[in-house]
């Protein structure tokens, strides 16, 4: 199954960006992450955190009526990294299905080519990210049936 | 009792008047390589720990030219006032410092409290990116009486002298590899070095703010744990930025004559054939 057509098209834009522009790139994502809707705060106990990452962040999938998975984040903002990263998932992610979801590889980001821009130990969170965004997309999965 | 020296330290004041000091060049170092980006103390230039200061191959620092050219383009003369402050109680800015100082630069401070008091303190932040003249800097050394190989930690441990751990008990008792909550990646065994003892880095920081503890507390915390200003001492932890804040408390605010950070740390010991370990 190929990936999600949103994430593709920002797997090729990454992948013909200079250094500079995939930081700036990143930090656009990372300040148009949106906050934590109200109504999840106190929900956050049932929220996946994800222990991979250098910073707390939680996340949360929510099953649409029409099948699609939307992803609510919480990350502080002096993890600007961490948010970009979360939220270029979001952004390629947001409205397909679990199985969708579950079907993307762990590697699909290697064309980015983010070691440009980033540490090792950063992408390594953004693995991190993906793998507890499908565990999420799982639980979903296990409530239908 | 006052810190040994008092000079290496400014506080969020003394940054905020002297921003637009043509002898002042403010540096931020962070973890985080964006945070920058997402808003800076005005007149501040940005240094990476990683893309700007390693070298862009092997596993070191820039080369003395290269960093010559790193220091001329942020507008910095050898008689530049350049003060560090950073994200995470000053990990980056101090590893910055100490390797300004190993390129010889003697005029350095840090901005006590780092990124977090200057926020906290609602003093601006902003994003325009200043660019300043390009100057001719000519680097020194380098200076390896700051820096430790893996050979002089090797007979620093056999010789029983004082080795300091600064990573979390978790890492130091060889149960993780990485710190608490982050990859667990980078070496292949864990433990610590024989000899060394466990004092993490966040022992010499106030939670509140950011700031260090006072002289009788860090001397307290050092001492305590035989850690004296008699012999010469080597901290280390994974890969050296929290350690460089270690060795900058015992250097300058405790006075250590004789403190080496080593870089390689954990993750070149941990992966060192051979090397002795303790758990």
């Amino acid at each position: 199954m190929p990936i999600p057509p949103k994430l593709q098209e920002i797997v090729d834009d990454f992948a013909s960006m200079s250094r500079e522009e995939k930081l700036e790139t990143l930090i656009g994502y990372a300040e148009s992450l949106p906050p934590l809707p109200d109504r999840l705060k106190e929900e956050r106990e049932k929220m996946e955190e994800v222990p991979e990452c250098m910073t707390p962040v939680c996340l949360f999938g929510e099953k649409q009526p029409d099948g699609g998975v939307v992803y609510h984040f919480d990350i502080p903002p002096q993890s600007p990294t961490v948010r970009g990263l979360a939220s270029i998932l979001a952004n390629g992610l947001n409205g397909s299905s679990p199985e969708e979801i579950l079907s993307v590889p762990a590697d699909f980001f290697t064309p980015m080519k983010l070691e440009e821009a980033i540490t090792h130990q950063r992408i390594n969170g953004f693995i991190g990210v993906l793998a507890h965004m499908k565990q999420a997309a799982v639980k979903l999965l296990e409530n239908k049936s | 009792m006052s810190y040994v020296h008092p000079e290496y330290l400014v506080d969020t004041e003394w940054v905020a008047a002297h921003s637009e000091d043509s002898n002042v060049r403010i540096i931020e170092s962070d973890e985080d390589p964006l945070l920058y980006s997402m808003g800076h103390i005005p007149g501040a230039v940005q240094v990476d720990w990683f893309s700007t200061l390693q070298h862009p191959v092997r596993r070191d620092f820039l080369t003395k030219e290269q960093f010559e050219e790193v220091a001329s383009n942020l507008g910095i003369t050898n008689d530049t006032t350049v003060v560090f402050y950073g994200d995470k109680s000053n990990w980056f800015a101090t590893y910055a410092l100490w390797l300004f100082q190993y390129f010889g630069h003697q005029n350095v401070r840090i901005m006590n409290g780092g990124r977090a008091k200057w926020e906290k303190e609602n003093r601006p932040l902003v994003k325009d990116v200043p660019s300043y003249e390009k100057t001719t800097y000519q680097a020194n050394g380098p200076d390896k009486s700051i820096r430790a190989f893996r050979d002089e930690v090797q007979e620093q441990s056999s010789a029983k002298k004082p080795l300091v751990d600064v990573r979390s008990p978790k890492e130091y008792s060889g149960e993780l590899i990485s710190m608490p909550n982050y990859p667990q990646e980078g070496a292949q065994r864990g433990g610590h070095i024989p000899g060394a003892v466990s004092i993490p880095w966040s022992q010499a920081v106030n939670e509140a703010d950011s700031t260090f503890k006072t002289p009788e507390e860090l001397r307290a915390l050092y001492e305590g744990k035989g850690i004296k200003s008699d012999e010469e001492v080597i901290a280390y932890c994974r890969i050296g930025e929290r350690s460089s804040l270690t060795w900058f408390v015992l250097k300058y605010l405790l006075g250590y004559p004789n403190v080496k950070n080593y870089d390689g740390s954990w993750t070149e010991w941990g992966n060192l054939v051979d090397a002795p370990i303790e758990k």
